[in-house]
């Protein structure tokens, strides 16, 4: 993919909780994490693949008529298509007449990206603007880089939900051009973490220290944690991860993300295995439970929705 | 800036008086009856005055129903009057027409929608003494003799209203009511006649009326009195509301609660008067004004008791009902009739205004949660974050109210339809969502339903009807003879055109039937020029003499165009002669479904922010609009256009064939009026509001209408309520005309479970996103609908 290009599996309009005033939240295909709890398994893969929708098949079979040998079969009423050359997918999503079968996102240039924000400027008062999420963002970083400039360019205010996990580099080169950044501090303990997302946590630390750290930028920093029943949510990680945060920047904002039940049921649409298990989210006493932890640890400045 | 009319003291939430639910519960345990009372007065009046021309005798038969008709006050009321003893009571009305009810009287109990109980003997009365009287001559037989033939041809494509009832939508001077009352009014019609020698039944027939409603709040009067004497706990409230009846017959109002009172006694008659639907009180924040200003500052009342009194007027608002033939009552069910209140907006000078009474309406309407009045509130790039927030508190309660109406899209372009700018900036809603200036205006509403969806079908089809094959239309092709997808638009222009002259003959003809029958003396004293010119209000008296006509509906318009310029001339994924036999098949077999699917999913629709698809449909809407200025109604006024179908698109679509953009026959439209079709906006709400600001504001001069949905969960935080007023303040910017809300409630969700087809974009939070509820799995569903039910009212 050229440079200029950015893989995107989603882009929606209206987002009311990826941060401030009303958005157009932009969701970058790919991520180096493997969470177990992760809510967009559409969007781990960092390359494109056509999908297929049983809900909106009408069963026409105009696909087969469309196809190259080996590209799709039928089996006991799914349809299963080869994971080969995805772009070579193009006639049999022309054919299918009801949009079952698409591909799962769809490369952008800077130029492209730029005008479909921009349709919703005139919602971007109070510190509306754009969000990149994902996936992971940094991981098309040349990208982020350039379009982040283009938005501030236009006078768009920009935010970034980040695993931080990314090179180090990038994320000083692109800090100045955020407004606000949404940073997930999910596990302190660097072997369960591991475990949990299948990566070490060193990169995301670093990251994050520098940003609490850093006198221009640790205003627009709110640090994240996703309350996972047996991964994250226990007095211990938070705790630690309240410490940790605090120790660098007294006047950090945190926010606790209670766990949303909703997740697995995207799993079916990618044909993969939720594995974190089955659980209700938590009740408003276990949150403020949480949040009291962190206050012990010395975060003040908790943020509630 | 002016000064904010409001008092500085803090503005907590008031709740309504043990009376106030007492009255209500009241009003809604009571029976509804069909009333034939006033149908008799008149019947009688008009054969002991034969002789009389017809101005005089619609007056006598309104003066003496108002000496006559039985009355009836409960002792816990604060305000009095209405047209019949019971309330909610559905009046039977001869002038205008009776056919329906000849053939439905029976039904009225027992039929799905509106339902009203029969007084023994009432439809052998009916039958002997008024409807022979009135069969072959009333308005409906007039209208039928004269074009009832070619009104009848044309009725899949155009629906020309009034044609059995009078016409509402009218919002009356009621300032000028409450300053002069029937006693002053007497007067000025007395001075003014001395200018007009040659025209003395109209002046005549004002005074009768005018004399009339003396009479009518005298006989309250004394039957408060009545009353008291056998309520002794309510005698001093009896007494006191006793007196305000008498004095409102010889002076003006003085106070709030007599405004009040005096303001119902003018709605109450007026809908005596003709029945119709929809006369709306208008800007009643501006002018009760003075009075409620003036009794807090001498300490007559406080906010407790004006809340009060504004509910029971409220409670009023509720007690008259519309009287519908079955088919209408399906679609306009439940009664609704109008009672439209505008709050806030620009001042004469431009200026945005609102007031405490602004706050305190809002405030009446979130206790009571009735289905009248309905409230508009109306933005402005200075509307305040106060009357914003307190207006979005009263969405959230779901009830649907209060609408927006946006100054900077609708201003302007009155102004531009020959409205002084200081009556432009005054405007008010009447009925739905129509659009009227205050006072001086017959804008006869909704005068035609062009249904401009069907004019396409004919021209796919050489002017055959694609249900039953009838012409209804010449044939200038059909889809297989046309080279370009322009040869399809100038096969269109021409239909559109042939349609337009049939309709205008038609309004030409129930105009002057109106006019002929109908005259209205009583409104006429209350619409500004009447009086001063001598002509009665059906005859051109008002200042401002309008005649609207409905377009309907964009959006299928602009989707089945996009699909056929796409789809069949440009990429040529679909023939001409495949679209045809879909179409002319229903979309039946395999291979229409194939082409129904592409339809629906191969091409862009109106609703998602796709620049080209939304002037497909706002090119014509104002193609249609232009073509109007070629006429002028039959008062000497101009035609404009509105797009609010209300619940029309139900009938509309039911006369239609397949469409082009994948709508099966007979199918509902879009709803609303610049609503996208159901299910077919997956951009969101913003794209919705893109798409829609594409409409010509000159388009919807008469009204436009936006239904949007919400979960009730948006409205939770203060957060959230800050966000919805970004997005109404990015309306107003838009400059879109209307928009209103319809929070969603767990059965609407229910609904979208069982019946995925209708709620295709109904959104939900699930995760760090929002998903279609209809695309998630039904054990998910069900989660979200435990989830929101917490919010249920």
């Amino acid at each position: 993919m050229p440079k200029s290009e950015a893989l995107v599996f989603d882009i929606k309009r209206f987002a009311v909780h990826d941060g401030d005033g009303l958005r157009t939240t932009v969701f970058f295909k790919g991520c180096p994490l493997r969470c177990r709890w992760c809510q967009n398994p559409e969007g781990l893969e960092a390359k494109r693949q056509p999908v297929y929708l049983k809900s909106q098949c009408i069963h026409c079979h105009r696909c087969e008529k469309a196809a190259k040998a080996g590209q799709l079969k039928w089996k006991d009423e799914k349809l299963l298509l080869s994971r080969e050359s995805a772009e070579s997918f193009g006639a049999i999503v022309d054919a299918c007449p009801s949009g079952a079968i698409r591909y799962d996102s769809k490369p952008w240039s800077i130029d492209e990206l730029i005008e479909k924000i921009r349709e919703d400027e005139v919602f971007f008062r109070h510190n509306g603007g754009v969000t990149f999420s994902g996936g992971e963002p940094l991981m098309q970083g040349e990208f982020l880089d350039e379009i982040l400039k283009a938005c501030k360019k236009e006078g768009i205010r920009t935010a970034i939900e980040t695993s931080s996990f990314g090179d180090h580099e990038l994320v000083t080169k692109i800090a100045p051009s955020l407004d606000r950044i949404f940073c997930d501090i999910k596990i302190l303990d660097p072997k369960k973490h591991k475990e949990a997302t299948g990566q070490d946590n060193t990169l995301i630390l670093k990251n994050t220290r520098w940003l609490l750290s850093s006198e221009e930028h640790r205003d627009k920093v709110i640090i994240r944690t996703p309350l996972i029943p047996g991964y994250t949510a226990d007095d211990e990680n938070i705790a630690a991860i309240a410490s940790w945060i605090s120790e660098i920047d007294p006047d950090v904002k945190y926010e606790l993300l209670n766990y949303n039940p909703l997740a697995p049921s995207k799993y079916e649409m990618v044909q993969k295995t939720y594995r974190a298990g089955n659980h209700q989210p938590f009740s408003e006493q276990e949150m403020e439970h949480f949040r009291n932890v962190a206050r012990e640890h010395g975060v003040y400045n908790i943020i509630e929705e | 800036m002016v000064t904010i009319q409001k008092e500085s003291a803090a503005m907590e939430k008031l709740k309504n008086s043990k009376r106030i639910e007492t009255l209500k519960k009241k009003m809604l345990d009571e029976e509804r009856f069909a009333s034939i009372e006033q149908a008799k007065i008149i019947t009688r009046v008009y054969q002991e005055n034969e002789t009389l021309s017809t101005p005089l005798k619609r007056a006598l038969a309104l003066k003496t129903c108002l000496e006559e008709l039985e009355i009836s006050v409960e002792p816990e009321e604060l305000i009095v009057g209405n047209r019949s003893k019971g309330v909610r009571a559905g009046i039977v009305f001869p002038e205008s027409g009776l056919r329906w009810v000849n053939e439905e009287f029976e039904t009225l109990p027992t039929r799905e929608q509106d339902r009203f109980s029969v007084h023994p003997g009432d439809i052998e009365t009916f039958r002997t003494e008024i409807y022979p009287y009135w069969h072959g001559n009333s308005m409906e037989d007039v209208i039928s003799r004269e074009y009832g033939p070619e009104i009848s041809a044309m009725s899949k494509v155009v629906k020309i209203n009034q044609k059995d009832h009078a016409q509402g939508h009218i919002c009356p001077d009621t300032e000028l009511w409450l300053k002069k009352g029937p006693a002053g009014l007497i007067e000025l019609a007395k001075e003014n006649a001395k200018n007009h020698p040659g025209n003395p039944d109209f002046y005549q027939s004002v005074i009768w009326t005018l004399e009339g409603a003396q009479t009518f709040m005298r006989r309250y009067a004394d039957l408060l009195r009545k009353t008291a004497e056998e309520s002794p706990e309510h005698a001093q409230d009896l007494n006191d509301l006793a007196e305000i009846c008498e004095s409102l017959a010889i002076r003006p109002a003085q106070t709030f609660h007599e405004a009040l009172q005096s303001l119902w006694f003018l709605y109450t008659i007026l809908h005596m008067e003709s029945n119709a639907s929809s006369f709306s009180p208008g800007r009643m924040d501006q002018y009760l004004w003075p009075y409620y200003e003036k009794d807090i500052r001498e300490g007559r009342i406080d906010r407790q008791k004006a809340l009060e009194l504004i509910e029971a007027l409220w409670l009023k608002f509720n007690q008259i009902v519309y009287l519908r033939n079955a088919h209408s009552a399906k679609y306009f069910a439940g009664f609704p009739i109008g009672f439209n209140i505008a709050i806030g907006g620009e001042d004469e000078n431009g200026n945005d205004i609102y007031n405490d009474l602004s706050l305190l309406f809002l405030d009446a309407q979130y206790d009571l949660g009735l289905p009248q009045p309905n409230l508009s509130v109306r933005l402005n790039k200075n509307s305040s974050h106060e009357l914003m927030q307190r207006a979005i508190e009263v969405v959230a309660r779901g009830s649907g109210m209060p609408q927006f109406f946006n100054d900077e899209a609708i201003i302007k372009p009155l102004e531009n339809l020959g409205i002084e700018e200081k009556d432009a900036r005054n405007y008010a809603i009447v009925g739905c969502v129509e659009l009227t200036t205050q006072g001086n205006n017959l804008g006869w509403s909704d005068a035609a339903m062009f249904n401009m969806n069907k004019a396409l079908e004919l021209d796919l089809n050489h002017g055959k009807c694609l249900l039953n094959g009838e012409q209804l239309g010449p044939d200038y092709g059909g889809l297989e003879d046309y080279e370009t997808f322009e040869d399809l638009e100038e096969a269109f222009r021409r239909t559109l055109d042939y349609f337009i002259d049939e309709m205008m003959e038609a309004e030409k003809v129930v105009e002057k039937a109106h006019q002929n029958c109908l005259p209205s003396a009583f409104l006429s004293s209350v619409i500004d020029d009447c009086l001063v010119k001598g002509v009665d209000v059906t005859a051109g008296g008002a200042k401002y003499n309008l005649s609207g006509i409905q377009m309907i509906q964009a959006a299928n318009l602009a989707d089945s165009f996009a699909a056929v310029k796409e789809l069949v001339f440009d990429e040529k994924k679909i023939g001409k002669e495949e679209l045809i036999n879909a179409i002319q098949n229903n979309f039946e077999g395999n291979e229409g479904a194939i082409i129904q699917t592409m339809l629906l999913k191969k091409a862009p629709k109106y609703g998602n922010d796709v620049k080209w698809v939304d002037e497909l449909g706002s090119k014509w809407a104002k193609y249609f609009r232009n073509r109007m200025r070629d006429y002028t109604n039959y008062r000497g006024g101009p035609y404009h256009t509105g797009m609010y179908t209300v619940s029309a698109h139900v009938p509309m679509g039911e006369n239609l064939g397949a469409g082009a953009d994948g709508r099966k026959a007979k199918e509902p439209l879009a709803d609303g009026g610049m609503s996208p079709a159901y299910g077919r906006d997956l951009e969101g709400p913003t794209a919705v509001l893109k798409s829609v600001s594409r409409l010509y504001n000159e388009c919807t001069t008469n009204g436009g209408l936006l239904n949007m949905k919400f979960l009730p969960e948006f409205f939770k935080t203060q957060t959230g309520r800050d966000k919805f007023e970004n997005f109404l303040r990015a309306f107003v910017d838009l400059k879109i005309p209307h928009i209103q809300f319809n929070v969603v409630s767990r059965e609407d969700l229910l609904d979208a479970k069982a019946h995925p087809e209708r709620h295709q974009s109904l959104t939900v939070r699930v995760a760090g996103y929002t998903a279609y509820f209809v695309e998630l799995a039904g054990k998910l569903q069900d989660e979200i609908i435990e989830r929101t039910s917490y919010a249920e009212i």
